[in-house]
């Protein structure tokens, strides 16, 4: 095992780096679609059965399949870390999307209503009201699609691009247990770094959900 | 102030909300609309801010009909105040006081300072600014929510049943305090409540209305009482509406007799060496004031007179001036002969 690290050390690093990114770029990305995405979908109602089902179909496509279809739709070759990112993306806005929604949804009403009537144009009223009031319910999907995708990105390494992945096609080939017990390792870290890493962004955004009632 | 021109709304399932509505609000004055719901009171209320709009007819808000201004500006420009607050749960109390200066642009640190006067006006310590809504009672948010609504200083008011969701002793101490900010800053005031006493308790003017958006009266709370236009009214306003009546008049014209007269009752007022009553006392029994019947002073109601009368164990209220001196004792007779001799106004 030490052996295995002190020789292929650079290797892991890389790999654990790439892991990082393939990961982590989606989950920005999907973000970004999604918002504006639920927001629509929020304020004009009839959007919001059509975007739940095709978020709903879109999450249900197999992983493996969507790395081997997407380089026919987008031109790209097999190998490239493109496919990887691209599948991710999808995942995190069919996952965001409903996010995104329940989060604005879970605004009160008559607290939309009474930041209207004191003068909120729409825009100040979603960042500034909606939005910040959102994040709890938006953050904890956030943390369902980051550790999804750390685990999915290790499906890639079956294509060749799978950051942490790569450790197990390798052990595997070769019969040789400590890449793969690194590659679970790092993993199973990883997705704990992160999950922790939004779980303090959210206590940082919203000292207020933390206080208690009376 | 605010004008109300033959104001019709009507949504699009078809209901009239409004009919017609034609209504002054005076300036520096509280108006408020009552009635049971369904009446078209708070659609009428949102008319002002145009958080609903008007299918026909025009409201003016200092002169300048509404449809014709920026909604957001408009709404920075008059204060509001909903049933449980609103608040932002978000923001700590002084940012949700400084909620309209912030839209406005003012300094962080004006809005800031501005916000603690008035959470101090309100009546909440100064500890309170950093807390966030959800560590208040509803009463305590009630007052931040009327803070906020001062925090611009705006000359114009709207208070959508903003003591309801209070418990009774809580609403009746927000409603003293209310009337006692009314006096110093003489803001108009439209108030929108389902209950008739708090209307006739805060209003200057009260205008009731009827289902389908019908204004039934207009008027001051005394002439409602007195004079219920119509059988709705009248209905509205109760049974017991001769009794809050004399809520309105004051005891000052209320003749009373010496203390020491003589009169028809075993029970003697004790009175401490400065003649301050103490209580009542029979054969070695004793009531202390606060549990048999009271004082009043010329600046009590005829209501609070009679009250004290029936709680009396002598049947008599006690008149103290300003040092707590008795001065004078009433029983109900020279109640009910006073009023009797008062010709009641039913002049319309």
């Amino acid at each position: 095992m030490l052996q295995y690290l002190s020789t292929s050390g650079p290797a892991v690093l890389s790999a654990l780096g790439q892991h990082v990114v393939l990961a982590l770029l989606p989950v920005l990305i999907g973000l970004a679609i999604a918002l504006p995405v639920g927001y629509l979908a929020h304020r004009f109602r009839w959007l919001y059965p059509p975007l739940l089902s095709l978020s709903s179909v879109l999450y249900a496509v197999p992983s493996l399949a969507l790395f081997v279809v997407l380089p026919v739709i987008l031109g790209t070759q097999i190998l490239d870390p493109l496919n990887i990112v691209v599948a991710l993306s999808v995942y995190t806005v069919a996952l965001l999307v409903r996010t995104v929604i329940d989060g604005l949804a879970s605004v009160p009403t008559a607290v939309t209503a009474a930041a209207t009537a004191v003068g909120f144009r729409p825009l100040g009223l979603l960042l500034r009201v909606e939005l910040p009031i959102a994040v709890p319910v938006i953050l904890a999907g956030l943390r369902v699609a980051t550790v999804s995708n750390v685990s999915l990105v290790s499906v890639g390494a079956l294509l060749g691009v799978g950051g942490l992945g790569a450790l197990f096609t390798d052990g595997l080939q070769r019969n040789y247990l400590a890449p793969i017990i690194t590659g679970i390792v790092l993993s199973v870290l990883l997705a704990l770094v992160l999950d922790t890493a939004i779980v303090g962004v959210q206590r940082v955004l919203t000292p207020w959900s933390r206080v208690g009632s009376r | 102030m605010i004008t109300f021109t033959a104001v019709t709304k009507q949504f699009p399932d078809g209901t009239v909300a409004v009919d017609e509505l034609t209504l002054d609000l005076p300036e520096g004055k509280i108006t408020v609309f009552v009635g049971p719901s369904g009446c078209g009171k708070t659609t009428s209320l949102r008319m002002i801010n145009r958080m609903v709009e008007p299918t026909s007819g025009q409201v003016l808000v200092q002169g300048r009909d509404v449809m014709t201004q920026d909604p957001a500006e408009l709404r920075r420009g008059i204060g509001y105040v909903i049933q449980a607050a609103g608040l932002l749960p978000h923001r700590t109390v002084v940012d949700n006081i400084a909620t309209v200066p912030y839209l406005l642009g003012w300094d962080k640190r004006r809005a800031r300072s501005t916000a603690l006067e008035l959470l101090e006006r309100v009546g909440l310590p100064a500890a309170y600014a950093k807390r966030y809504p959800s560590q208040l009672s509803g009463g305590q948010q009630q007052r931040v929510g009327v803070a906020r609504a001062l925090a611009a200083d705006p000359p114009i008011m709207l208070m959508d049943e903003p003591f309801s969701a209070v418990d009774p002793v809580v609403r009746a101490q927000l409603q003293a305090e209310f009337l006692r900010l009314q006096q110093d800053l003489g803001k108009t005031i439209a108030f929108v409540t389902h209950d008739i006493d708090e209307a006739v308790k805060l209003g200057d003017l009260v205008a009731v209305f009827r289902q389908g958006g019908h204004l039934a009266q207009v008027d001051t709370p005394e002439q409602l009482l007195a004079a219920p236009a119509n059988d709705f009214v009248a209905d509205f306003v109760g049974r017991d509406r001769g009794i809050r009546r004399l809520g309105f008049r004051l005891a000052d014209t209320l003749p009373v007799q010496p203390v020491g007269a003589p009169r028809d009752s075993e029970w003697v007022l004790d009175l401490d060496d400065l003649g301050r009553p103490r209580g009542w006392s029979r054969r070695g029994e004793t009531a202390s004031m606060q549990s048999g019947g009271g004082t009043f002073t010329t600046g009590d109601s005829l209501r609070t007179v009679l009250d004290l009368t029936l709680t009396s164990p002598a049947g008599v209220a006690v008149r103290v001036d300003q040092d707590g001196v008795a001065d004078g004792t009433v029983d109900h007779a020279a109640i009910a002969a006073h009023i009797q001799g008062d010709t009641v106004r039913v002049d319309r």
